[in-house]
């Protein structure tokens, strides 16, 4: 029996390393593909180095505004970069007070490789933190921060699962 | 718990694909037939009924004939709450990666004129 909490993800995407390495840690660029629509991304900023910070604000629908930090713990450029919302930038730690509008702890490492043909192999692998500290946030209404940027999705998920 | 690894796989692999999400979405606001959910899709009916397998095999919805309509609707409790928070999280990213597809195709046309 296996308990995880990690997610991986792999996709071949349709353009050379260094643009798709571009897109995914300049700030002007994650600005247009970070959020779905109708939520916008109006702030990002990305300190491409260990301890910089990795932060987003999205806004949407409702007075929807939320803002996370996350520090980058590695960079290898073109072909590594990882962070985690678990600190800040300069390793502060977040404190997470649970009010749905803090995010959660995870930490995501995300891969770039040559796929041949100008194509490249794009992989996350995404940790999150054990059961009881995930559950305590959910119990706390959690989902209706960070994860409301599921949009429909995270509605499905819900039908999909079990009672609460 | 996840007591069953191998299930949430399946049930992984089902959400990887924008076309069986967009069923799963269609699906959850209520029970669909085939055809109301091959309608809005550009592809052939037998690519429809493949996602449609792909969906039934993963245990996250269900279908049923009566007479020449089968009908398909979500499998409530298919996933335990965990499993459901980490589904989540899983189409999260999924469509993250999906808008970043989009967006570097664009990118690269914005390019080329």
């Amino acid at each position: 029996m296996t308990e995880t909490f990690d997610l991986s993800l792999e996709r071949v995407l349709d353009a050379p390393r260094d643009l798709v390495w571009k897109a995914w840690t300049d700030a002007e660029h994650i600005k247009r593909w970070w959020a779905p629509r109708p939520y916008q991304t109006p702030e990002v900023e990305v300190e491409l180095r260990p301890g910089g910070k990795f932060f987003t604000r999205m806004t949407g629908p409702d007075g929807f505004d939320y803002s996370g930090t996350a520090c980058v713990l590695e960079v290898v450029p073109g072909e590594r970069i990882i962070w985690s919302t678990t600190m800040k930038g300069g390793y502060r730690p977040n404190a997470f007070a649970g009010d749905g509008c803090d995010g959660f702890p995870f930490t995501a490492i995300h891969t770039f490789a040559d796929a041949g043909d100008g194509k490249t192999r794009y992989t996350a692998t995404v940790m999150h933190a054990s059961a009881k500290d995930r559950d305590a946030h959910a119990a706390m209404g959690f989902d209706s921060g960070w994860a409301t940027c599921a949009e429909q999705m995270a509605e499905v998920a819900r039908s999909l699962g079990a009672e609460a | 718990m996840l007591n069953d690894s191998a299930r949430l796989d399946r049930a992984f692999q089902a959400l990887s694909d924008p076309v069986r999400r967009g069923m799963l979405a269609r699906l959850a606001r209520g029970p669909a037939s085939v055809s109301e959910l091959a309608a809005p899709l550009p592809m052939s009916l037998p690519a429809v009924l493949q996602h449609l397998k792909a969906l039934e095999a993963s245990g996250l919805v269900a279908s049923e004939k009566s007479g020449r309509v089968r009908t398909v609707r979500l499998e409530p409790k298919a996933l335990s709450a965990t499993e459901t928070w980490l589904a989540q999280q899983r189409t999260a990213w999924e469509a993250r990666v999906d808008r970043f597809e989009d967006y570097l195709a664009t990118i690269q046309q914005e390019e080329d004129q």
